[in-house]
């Protein structure tokens, strides 16, 4: 940390500890499941890093996580939340409740509030009530649960589009009729996949592969999404909620 | 009281936060402090550098390709520098950015190795441990604020299994089936790209090589600060083998034809 | 046990050659001249009795502390030197404090439990050229109840940094009869009710004075209320129905 006396004093040219590797990620909570996406595009300036970087990562089996930002925060992020969680395992013999990993992110977000990680949470998963849910974060902590959100490059194109596809803004019910509180999965997996095409077509950092993690609650299933092909189980316990990924390719001009 | 086990059994300064809050969960720093810390320079540019580095996975295992020229600026300084470096048997690690960084890398690489070693306790490192601890180098150094100023490629074959990678001065990792670093990633890559993806199974070595030689013909007549005198290093399950330096044919008869370009007086 | 006395009672950190540590062992024993506390667990919640030796008329009976309040969901009640369980109890709730605010839960029994055996263990422990922070092992146990998402539950901590969970447990000096009747008298079915009469009359029969609600304190850990002492009516009300 350098000492007051050196900031007084602007140098002549600072390092620069930080990036942006562009990329969007979203998450939308449903009744009994929560849906996580981000395209795998990474990417600095107008070069294309590489096609396949994955941004979005399961932690246990009812609770996955979005990072988008600068990359090497992120994945550093990432690790370090993982760790936390298994020290949790160890010490209280369970797996950490999402509500849990939540204020965890914060108080490590808030942890480094005077050097952050550059990078912005989304967490989806279910609940210990077995309801979906999503916890969107800003890169010093601060969070929210909410039941859908769209961070990165292409925020500012697809938070517009779901808060009228999920939160029915600007939307009228037919006259004796009201907005439906929570979509059914296939819905919400069609607006996901339409998000990502319709950003990649509009973004320069968006595009190259989708991946859509699905967590299920307990008792729940897939019923009704058999016209998504490729989904891949990545469940480790039997008897409790489940995690499905899908992988599937988007424009890569 | 500290409440805090991870301080335990360790020196305590209750003046201090006493509680530890500050950051949650992390040890007092008990290490040596260095009395000259004001008078140390962190690197702010790099000095002597190195261009671009170019890798290509292949039907057998993985190419990489750099010059042998360290610019000092824009003058052509030492044209007889390795930018390709094995380690372990494994595995090479090739650099752009700064060259004295690099050797150090070098170096670290080289303790690390030895230490790998005489432990004789069956663990070997391969390419996949090198990368994840040189993107722990990296993305530390960056933390402090002190970053070694590279972009480093890292290929390797073990176990059967291909791997190329990047890690940069900020700690960036990917990985990719072609990749390049520095202006290589601007003239280069494209090509590369264009040659390699969807068919990384199918390239021979022959062909493989000839990818490389075209682009580093193209970054030499492009790039003012590359050299025509450069290595290949292939890494397959025969193992590494990093060829002596050699030179391509190049054409420069054009430049009589071009306005501006040539020596014309005219 | 006294007879094998030797050099190697003194260090705390030291093994005798029969594989003993004594300092460990004799504040286990002190806790033994503590006044004698019952915890018990029932499928409504987990209660907590102990004796106030009220030494002297003059005392005032009601500044003997020995249940306290970890968390909202977390008691405790101690025998041995009441003192030490002052750290260990501060220990405890910062735990639990600190797990609320990393976390957003609340700590489980068995976790903060665990987190008072560690400080338990932290005697003999000193970095080189540092003065020890504990100079001996602490001289108290602890009865620890609490209500998570396991359900009630009773946790019994000595000075070894040793913690075991029981249906019922006695610690102190009339510990060995009130544990025996425990045995006879507990069932699996039990209400809060019967535990805590049951707590009661344990005690009774373990302690010289006459039970009433001056030289006895009880407490309780239920899913609904949480940890909460009660106070000298409902103190009586139990007596009187005993």
């Amino acid at each position: 940390m350098p000492d007051m006396a050196s900031l007084a004093h602007p140098q002549q040219r600072a390092f620069n500890p930080y990036t942006e590797n562009g990329g969007t990620i979203l998450a939308i909570a449903g009744a009994d499941f929560s849906v996580i996406a981000g395209d795998t595009r990474q990417s600095e300036g107008y070069s294309i890093q590489t096609r396949y970087a994955p941004k979005v990562f399961r932690l246990t089996d009812r609770a996955v996580l979005a990072v988008n930002g600068f990359a090497a925060d992120g994945n550093m992020f990432v690790k370090k939340v993982k760790q936390r969680l298994e020290w949790y395992r160890h010490a209280h013999a369970k797996d950490m409740p999402l509500r849990a990993i939540a204020r965890l992110i914060q108080t490590m977000l808030y942890a480094r509030r005077f050097f952050p990680y550059y990078v912005y949470n989304i967490l989806g998963g279910i609940e210990e009530d077995g309801t979906g849910a999503v916890y969107s974060f800003d890169p010093v902590g601060s969070y929210e649960r909410e039941a859908c959100r769209a961070a990165g490059a292409a925020q500012s194109l697809v938070q517009p589009f779901l808060d009228n596809q999920i939160y029915f803004k600007n939307q009228v019910p037919a006259p004796g009729t009201s907005h439906p509180a929570h979509l059914p999965l296939p819905t919400v997996l069609s607006i996901v996949i339409d998000s990502f095409t319709s950003a990649t077509e509009r973004h320069i950092e968006v595009g190259d592969g989708l991946e859509i993690y699905i967590v299920l609650a307990k008792g729940r299933t897939l019923h009704g999404t058999e016209s998504i092909g490729g989904m891949q189980e990545l469940t480790t316990t039997d008897d409790g909620e489940r995690v499905f990924v899908v992988r599937r390719d988007l424009k890569k001009d | 009281m500290d409440h805090f086990p991870t301080n335990w059994g360790r020196p305590r300064n209750d003046a201090f936060d006493a509680y530890a809050t500050h950051p949650i969960h992390q040890r007092p720093y008990n290490g040596p402090k260095d009395t000259f810390a004001d008078g140390v320079q962190r690197t702010q540019q790099p000095i002597v550098t190195g261009t671009s580095v170019l890798a290509i996975k292949y039907k057998d295992g993985v190419m990489m390709a750099a010059d042998n020229l360290a610019s000092y600026g824009s003058l052509a300084r030492f044209k007889d520098v390795q930018r390709l470096h094995q380690v372990g048997n494994y595995t090479v690690i090739g650099a752009g950015g700064d060259m004295s960084d690099f050797q150090y890398i070098q170096y670290i690489l080289e303790e690390l190795s030895v230490e790998e070693i005489s432990a004789q306790d069956g663990h070997e490192l391969g390419p996949v441990e090198i990368h994840e601890y040189m993107s722990q180098v990296m993305y530390a150094r960056r933390s402090k604020m002190n970053p070694l100023w590279n972009s480093l490629l890292i290929a390797g074959f073990k176990d059967g299994k291909r791997f190329l990678s990047f890690v940069d001065l900020l700690g960036t990792t990917y990985t990719a089936s072609t990749l390049a670093t520095g202006y290589g990633a601007y003239i280069a890559q494209p090509l590369l790209r264009k040659a390699v993806e969807g068919r990384e199974d199918i390239i021979t070595e022959e062909e493989a090589r000839k990818i490389l030689e075209d682009s580093m013909r193209v970054l030499f007549y492009r790039d003012a600060r590359s050299l025509n005198k450069f290595q290949i290093a292939t890494i397959s399950s025969a193992g590494v083998s990093i060829s002596d330096s050699m030179q391509l044919d190049t054409t420069w008869s054009f430049a009589e034809d071009i306005r501006g370009y040539g020596a014309q007086t005219q | 046990m006294f007879l094998t006395r030797s050099e190697y009672d003194r260090g705390v950190n030291t093994f005798s050659p029969e594989g003993r540590l004594f300092q460990v062992e004799y504040a286990i024993e002190a806790i033994k001249l503590g006044s004698t506390t019952v915890g018990i667990r029932t499928p409504e919640g987990v209660v907590l009795a102990v004796e106030k030796r009220v030494q002297s008329p003059l005392l005032e009976s009601s500044s003997i502390e020995k249940i306290m309040e970890i968390d909202t969901h977390l008691g405790c009640a101690m025998s041995g030197l009441t003192a030490d369980a002052r750290t260990m109890i501060d220990h405890a709730r910062v735990t639990a404090q600190n797990h609320a605010f990393t976390y957003d839960e609340k700590i489980k029994v068995e976790s903060v439990t665990q987190a008072v055996c560690d400080l338990a263990l932290r005697f003999g422990e000193s970095v080189h050229d540092e003065e020890a922070m504990m100079s001996r092992p602490f001289g108290v146990a602890l009865l620890i109840a609490g209500v998570d998402e396991l359900g009630p539950q009773l946790y019994h901590t000595d000075p070894s940094g040793t913690f075991m969970r029981y249906d019922a447990k006695a610690i102190g000096s009339g510990s060995e009869a009130a544990q025996s009747e425990l045995q006879d008298k507990w069932h699996k079915q039990m209400t809060l009710l019967e535990a805590q009469k049951l707590t009661l009359r344990v005690l009774k029969q373990v302690m010289e004075e006459k039970l009433d609600h001056h030289n006895v304190q009880l407490a309780q850990v239920t899913p609904q209320k949480g940890f909460e002492i009660l106070d000298e009516v409902q103190l009586k009300e139990i007596i009187d129905a005993m």
